[in-house]
C-alpha cells in the first residue's frame, strides 16, 4: 500500500514540470470557469438580485422563462440575423480568401489589411458610424440610394428606414456584420488553403478542369475542417453577440432587434435577475452546444466517406 | 489522309484560338479582379476613411448631405473637445495597461501549458487533463458573467485592471493551439539537445521553444489584443469609474449624454482605432504566417 | 528574423513605455486632488440634475470645504448603480432614485443610515413620503419633491366649446364633456391621451382616489377590493370612449401634442409643468389646472404620481459632507422654494407650503394660483402600501391591463389572474380580508 503511494508521488515528482506548466490553466480555470458554471447552475434555482437575500424558488425560473414572449422574440430575431448574415459572409469570406491567396494579386497584403481591419475596429466605433450612414433623413446610405435611384426611370424613391422599421433593422445589423466579419473569416480561410497540399491543383490542371470546378471539387472539401472552426465561431458570435445590437439599436424600435445575449444582459444588468438570466444561459448554452456537437459530427462523418 | 489533314488543321485551329482566347481572358479577368479588389477596399476601407475626415469637421459638416469628402480647412476642435471634456489620455492608457496584461499573461500561460501538453505526453493525466481543456472551449462566456462578477466582487477585484486582465486569460482555445503548433513546429531532439546541455525544463521552454513559436504567438497574440481592446460588457460591468474606464467604454458614455457630441466621439474614435490598424500592420507577416501554423488545420 | 525580433522589441519597449505613463498618470491623479476640499458626487437626471447644479453655489459657499459636482447620470443610470451597489465601488456620494423605487434600495441594506441626523426634520416632510424611506424603522433616504396630480387644460379650448371646469365632479363627466368636445370639433380635438401599454400609471393614480391598493399594510396582495373594481369601470370607459387619444404618455407623439389642439388635457402631476414650459413656451398663460375627477360624486380628488428621493450609498467616503449637500437642498426652505420655482419640483417639505411664494399668481397658467392649488390638495391623498416590490409589481399589473384592454374586458378575471400572478411571482401572501369587504 505505501509502496504504491510512493510510486505514484514518485511518478508525479517524475513529470512535476508538467503539472507545474499546466497549474496556472486550471487554478485560474476553477476560479473563473469551473465554480462560475456551477454557481450559475445554483443561481437557476434561485431568485436573487445580488443585493438582498436568496430565496430557493425550484423551477420557477424556467417556468416564466418559458413563458416569457421577449424570450421567444430575442431567440426568433437571432435566428433571422444568422440566416441572414451568415451565409452572405461565408461567400464572400471564401471568395476573397481564393483571390487574395494566389500570389499573381498585386498589394495583397494591403488588400488582405483591408478586408481583415473592420472586425479590428473597436464596435463602439463601428456603430456610431453606421448608425449616421444609417439615418432616414439625412444618413449616407439613403443618399446613395435616392441619388441612384432618381437617375432611373422608376425616378425617386422614399427614404429606407433602416433602424426605425422593424424588418429593415434586421437587415441593417446583418449588413453590418458582414462587413465586420467578412475579414475574420477570411483570414481563416486563408491560413486553411496554405494548408492544402499543392499537388491537388497540379493534379487537376492536368486533368484540364475549370478554375470554378477546382474551387468547388478540391478547395471546399478539403477546406472543411476550416470551414466547420468558422460554422461553430459564427453560431456562437451570433448567439452571443452583444456589442453590435447593443449600442446600434439596443434591441429596437420595440424588440424587434433584440438577440439572445442582449436579452441576456437586460433580464442579467438592467433587471438584475440573476436567477432568471441564468436559467435562460444555462438552456441556450445547451442547445448551442448540441448545435456544435451536429456540426462536429457533420465533418466527422464526411471525413469517414473520405 | 485527307482526312487527317482537315482533323490535325482542326486542331492547331482550335488550339490557337483557344490560345488567343486564354491571353484575353486572362486580361479580362486581371481587369476584373483588380477592379473587384477596388471596390472591396472601397467598401471595407471607407468607413475609416469618413471617420477620419469627419473627426476633422464641424457639428454641421458631419449631418451635411452630401457629405464634404475632403473637408479643408479641417477644425481640431474635436480633438480639443476630447482631450478637455474627457479623461482620454487616462482611458487610452487603461485600455494599454489591460491590453498589455491580458495579452502577455494570455500568451505566457497558453504557451507554457501547451508546451507541457506537447512535449510530456508520458505525464499520466496528459490526455485527460486536455480532453477537460477541450471540454471548456464549448462553455460560453455569457453564461458565467454573472458568477464571475460576483466572483471578481469577493476578490475585491472590481473596479481594477485586473478584473479585465486575469478573467479569460487561461484560455482554452489559445492552449489548443499552441499544443497543435508546439507538437508539429518544435523537434524533439532540439529538447533533447538542450536537456543535455543542462538546461532547466522552463529554460528550455523559455530559451528554446518560445523563439521557435513566434509566428504562432503573434497570431493568438492579435486576437487576443482585439478581444480585449474591443471588450465593452465586461468594462460595463467592471469598471466603476470613469477614472478607470477603458477607451471604449468611454466612447459609449459619451453617448448618453443629452445632446451626443457626434464629432468628439469621431475624434475619439480615430484615436481608439488607430492603435489596432497599427498594431496588425506591424505584425501583418507573423499573424497569417502563425495562423496557417497553428493547428486550426484539425 | 532579426528584423521580426527588433520588431518585437520596439513593441514591447512601446508598452512598456505606455505603461510607466499610466503609472505617471495615476500619480499625477493622486497629487492634483486637493487636500483641502472634498469632492462629493451626485447623480441625477435631466430637469432634477439642472435644479440641483443651480444649487450647488449658495451650497459650497456655505460649506467652502466641500466641492459638490453634480453629475448628469448620464446612460444607464440604474445599471451602473445597481452594479456599483452589489460589488461595493464606484457608487456615487449622492444619488437620486424614483420615489417608487425608494422602498427597494432603502431595504438593500446599502444605504446610509440617516436615522440620527434626519429625525428632526421628519415633522416637516410629508408622512407619506417618508414611510417610502423609513424600513424597519431606519431612515434611509430624503423625500425631495412629491406629484401631486391635477388635470392640465388649455383654456382656450375649453372656451370654444363653452366647457365649465365647474361642471366636471366625476371621471364620467369629464368623459362625457370629451365625448362632446369630440363630437363638436368633429373628431380632430380628443380629450385625454392613453394608450393600452400606458394604462399602469393610470391605475396607480386611480387606485388611490378609490382609498386601494395592491399591498395591504403587512405587505399581502390585497388587489382584490371593490376599489379596484371601480379603477377598473373608470379605465373601461376611458379606453373605448371617442374622447380618448391613442397617445402613449411620454412618447414622442405625446410631447409634440403640447403646443396644438388635437389633446385638450392632460391628467398627470405637477413636475409635467416643466415639460409643458419647455415643449410649449409660446402658449404660455393659455394653461390651467382643475382637481382630479372623482370616481363618485364625493369622493376624492386628489392623487399622487412620481417624486424623488436623495439617498446616500453605504460605501461612500465622505458621509458627513454628503449629507451636509442632501441637508442643505432638501432640508432648507429657501433650496426647496428655487427647486420649485424654477423646476416645477414640488416639495416634500411641507414647511414651505406657508410661504408667500405659494399664493403667488403664475402666470403660465393665465394668473392661476396654481402652488397653493397643489399645496391644498396634500393633506388628503391617500398613502399606498409601497412594498420593495412595488416596481415589479406595477409592470406585471401593466401587462396585465394591456391584456385585459385588448382580450377580454372581464374584470373578475382580471383580478384573479394579477392575483395568482403577483402570488406566484413576488411570493406574497394574498390578504384574508379581499373580498369580503363593502359594497360587492
Amino acid at each position: 500500500m505505501k509502496k504504491q503511494s510512493d510510486s505514484f508521488w514518485g511518478t508525479v515528482r517524475k513529470h512535476r514540470h508538467f503539472y507545474l506548466f499546466v497549474s496556472p490553466f486550471f487554478i485560474l480555470f476553477a476560479i473563473f470557469g469551473v465554480y462560475p458554471l456551477v454557481f450559475s447552475l445554483f443561481l437557476s434555482f434561485v431568485k436573487w438580485d445580488g443585493l438582498t437575500g436568496m430565496t430557493y424558488v425550484g423551477v420557477d425560473n424556467f417556468v416564466t422563462l418559458f413563458a416569457d414572449r421577449t424570450f421567444y422574440v430575442s431567440l426568433w430575431n437571432t435566428v433571422v440575423i444568422g440566416i441572414l448574415y451568415v451565409p452572405i459572409m461565408f461567400v464572400l469570406a471564401f471568395f476573397f480568401a481564393l483571390l487574395l491567396n494566389s500570389r499573381a494579386v498585386p498589394f495583397r497584403g494591403f488588400f488582405r489589411a483591408a478586408v481583415f481591419i473592420p472586425c479590428i475596429t473597436p464596435m463602439v466605433v463601428v456603430a456610431i458610424v453606421f448608425g449616421l450612414f444609417y439615418g432616414t433623413e439625412s444618413g449616407l446610405f439613403n443618399f446613395i440610394y435616392q441619388t441612384a435611384a432618381s437617375l432611373l426611370p422608376w425616378g425617386p424613391v422614399p427614404p429606407i428606414p433602416w433602424l426605425s422599421d422593424s424588418r429593415w433593422v434586421k437587415i441593417s445589423i446583418a449588413i453590418l456584420l458582414v462587413w465586420r466579419w467578412t475579414g475574420y473569416n477570411m483570414i481563416l480561410m486563408l491560413a486553411g488553403l496554405q494548408g492544402i497540399p499543392v499537388e491537388y491543383y497540379e493534379a487537376a490542371k492536368i486533368d484540364g478542369v475549370t478554375r470554378f470546378q477546382e474551387a468547388i471539387h478540391i478547395t471546399l472539401p478539403l477546406l472543411r475542417p476550416m470551414l466547420v472552426f468558422c460554422a461553430i465561431t459564427s453560431l456562437i458570435g451570433t448567439v452571443y453577440m452583444f456589442d453590435e445590437v447593443f449600442v446600434l439599436t439596443n434591441g429596437g424600435p420595440g424588440t424587434s432587434s433584440m438577440n439572445f445575449g442582449l436579452y441576456l444582459f437586460n433580464k442579467s444588468f438592467v433587471d438584475f435577475r440573476f436567477g432568471h438570466a441564468s436559467a435562460a444561459a444555462y438552456i441556450v448554452a445547451v442547445v448551442v452546444f448540441m448545435m456544435t456537437l451536429v456540426i462536429l459530427r457533420w465533418r466527422k462523418s464526411e471525413m469517414a466517406i473520405q | 489522309m485527307p482526312i487527317q489533314d482537315t482533323q490535325s488543321k482542326q486542331i492547331t485551329g482550335s488550339r490557337l484560338a483557344r490560345r488567343g482566347g486564354i491571353s484575353m481572358r486572362v486580361r479580362l479577368e486581371k481587369i476584373l479582379r483588380g477592379g473587384i479588389l477596388i471596390l472591396a477596399a472601397v467598401v471595407f476601407l471607407g468607413p475609416f476613411y469618413w471617420l477620419l475626415i469627419s473627426s476633422f469637421k464641424t457639428r454641421e459638416e458631419i449631418f451635411q448631405i452630401p457629405p464634404n469628402m475632403f473637408p479643408f480647412p479641417p477644425t481640431f476642435d474635436n480633438f480639443r473637445d476630447v482631450f478637455h471634456h474627457t479623461m482620454i489620455l487616462r482611458a487610452f492608457l487603461n485600455s494599454c495597461v489591460i491590453a498589455f496584461g491580458h495579452v502577455a499573461l494570455t500568451l505566457f500561460f497558453c504557451s507554457l501549458a501547451g508546451f507541457a501538453f506537447a512535449k510530456y505526453p508520458r505525464a499520466p493525466g496528459n490526455k485527460f487533463l486536455f480532453a477537460c481543456v477541450l471540454g471548456t472551449m464549448m462553455i460560453p462566456g455569457a453564461v458565467t458573467t454573472i458568477p464571475v462578477f460576483i466572483v471578481l466582487t469577493k476578490l475585491k477585484m472590481v473596479n481594477t485592471f485586473w478584473a479585465l486582465i486575469i478573467p479569460g486569460s487561461a484560455s482554452a482555445f489559445g492552449i489548443f493551439w499552441m499544443r497543435q503548433s508546439m507538437m508539429s513546429q518544435v523537434p524533439n531532439e532540439l529538447l533533447e539537445a538542450a536537456r543535455i546541455d543542462g538546461c532547466s525544463e522552463f529554460g528550455i521552454y523559455a530559451r528554446v521553444v518560445l523563439p521557435i513559436s513566434k509566428p504562432v504567438l503573434a497570431a493568438l497574440g492579435i486576437l487576443t489584443l482585439i478581444r480585449s481592446w474591443n471588450n465593452l460588457m465586461m468594462a460595463f460591468i467592471v469598471l466603476r469609474t470613469e477614472s478607470m474606464y477603458t477607451m471604449p467604454l468611454m466612447i459609449y458614455m459619451l453617448l448618453g449624454e443629452l445632446r451626443t457630441p457626434y464629432g468628439m466621439m469621431m475624434a475619439g474614435g480615430v484615436l481608439i482605432t488607430a492603435p489596432l490598424i497599427v498594431a496588425f500592420l506591424l505584425f501583418q507577416r507573423q499573424f497569417i504566417q502563425g495562423m496557417t501554423a497553428g493547428a486550426l488545420k484539425g | 528574423m532579426k528584423n521580426t525580433t527588433r520588431r518585437v522589441a520596439r513593441i514591447l519597449i512601446g508598452l512598456a513605455v505606455s505603461f510607466c505613463l499610466c503609472i505617471c498618470c495615476i500619480a499625477a491623479d493622486l497629487l492634483r486632488r486637493n487636500p483641502v476640499s472634498t469632492r462629493i458626487d451626485i447623480w441625477s437626471w435631466n430637469v432634477a440634475a439642472k435644479c440641483l447644479d443651480a444649487a450647488t453655489p449658495a451650497f459650497e459657499q456655505k460649506y467652502p470645504h466641500i466641492d459638490a459636482k453634480v453629475v448628469q447620470s448620464g446612460t444607464r443610470l440604474q445599471s451602473r448603480l445597481m452594479l456599483s451597489l452589489i460589488s461595493g465601488v464606484g457608487a456615487p456620494d449622492v444619488t437620486q432614485l424614483q420615489c417608487a423605487e425608494a422602498p427597494y434600495y432603502v431595504a438593500s441594506g446599502r444605504l446610509m443610515d440617516l436615522t440620527s441626523v434626519a429625525e428632526p426634520y421628519e415633522k416637516q416632510f410629508s408622512p407619506a413620503f417618508w414611510a417610502n424611506c423609513v424600513h424597519e424603522g431606519r431612515v434611509y433616504a430624503i423625500p425631495w419633491d412629491m406629484g401631486p396630480c391635477a388635470i392640465f387644460y388649455k383654456r382656450d379650448i375649453f372656451k370654444k366649446y363653452s366647457a365649465d371646469i365647474d361642471e366636471i365632479e366625476t371621471w364620467e363627466d369629464y368623459i362625457a364633456l370629451g365625448e362632446r368636445i369630440y363630437e363638436l370639433s368633429g373628431g380632430r380635438t380628443k380629450l385625454f391621451p392613453v394608450s393600452v401599454g400606458g394604462m399602469g400609471s393610470y391605475f396607480e393614480m386611480l387606485i388611490q382616489q378609490a382609498r386601494g391598493g395592491i399591498f395591504d399594510k403587512q405587505g399581502r396582495i390585497d388587489i382584490d377590493s371593490p376599489a379596484t373594481r371601480k379603477v377598473l369601470r373608470v379605465l373601461r370607459r376611458m379606453m373605448q370612449s371617442s374622447a380618448r387619444a391613442d397617445v402613449g404618455v411620454f412618447s414622442h407623439e405625446f410631447f409634440a401634442s403640447l403646443p396644438k389642439e388635437n389633446i385638450a388635457t392632460y391628467p398627470i402631476a405637477v413636475w409635467f409643468g416643466s415639460s409643458i414650459k419647455d415643449y410649449a413656451k409660446q402658449t404660455s398663460g393659455n394653461w390651467g389646472v382643475f382637481r382630479l375627477p372623482a370616481i363618485e360624486p364625493g369622493g376624492l380628488r386628489v392623487s399622487n404620481w412620481g417624486g424623488s428621493v436623495l439617498a446616500i450609498p453605504d460605501q461612500g467616503k465622505n458621509k458627513e459632507e454628503s449629507w451636509k449637500f442632501i441637508e442643505f437642498a432638501l432640508c432648507t426652505r429657501e433650496t426647496q422654494l428655487v427647486n420649485y420655482r424654477d423646476h416645477d419640483l414640488f416639495p416634500a417639505l411641507m414647511t414651505t407650503f406657508d410661504d408667500p411664494f405659494f399664493d403667488e399668481p403664475d402666470p403660465f397658467f393665465g394668473g392661476q394660483k396654481v402652488r397653493r392649488f397643489f399645496a391644498s390638495g396634500i393633506e388628503d391623498i391617500t398613502v399606498l402600501n409601497r412594498t420593495k416590490d412595488w416596481n415589479e409589481a406595477m409592470r406585471y399589473v401593466s401587462q396585465a391591463l394591456s391584456l385585459w384592454a385588448t382580450s377580454h374586458w372581464d374584470d373578475e378575471k382580471f383580478i384573479r389572474d394579477i392575483e395568482r400572478e403577483l402570488h406566484s411571482k413576488l411570493k406574497r401572501d394574498i390578504a384574508p380580508e379581499s373580498n369580503q369587504g363593502e359594497g360587492l
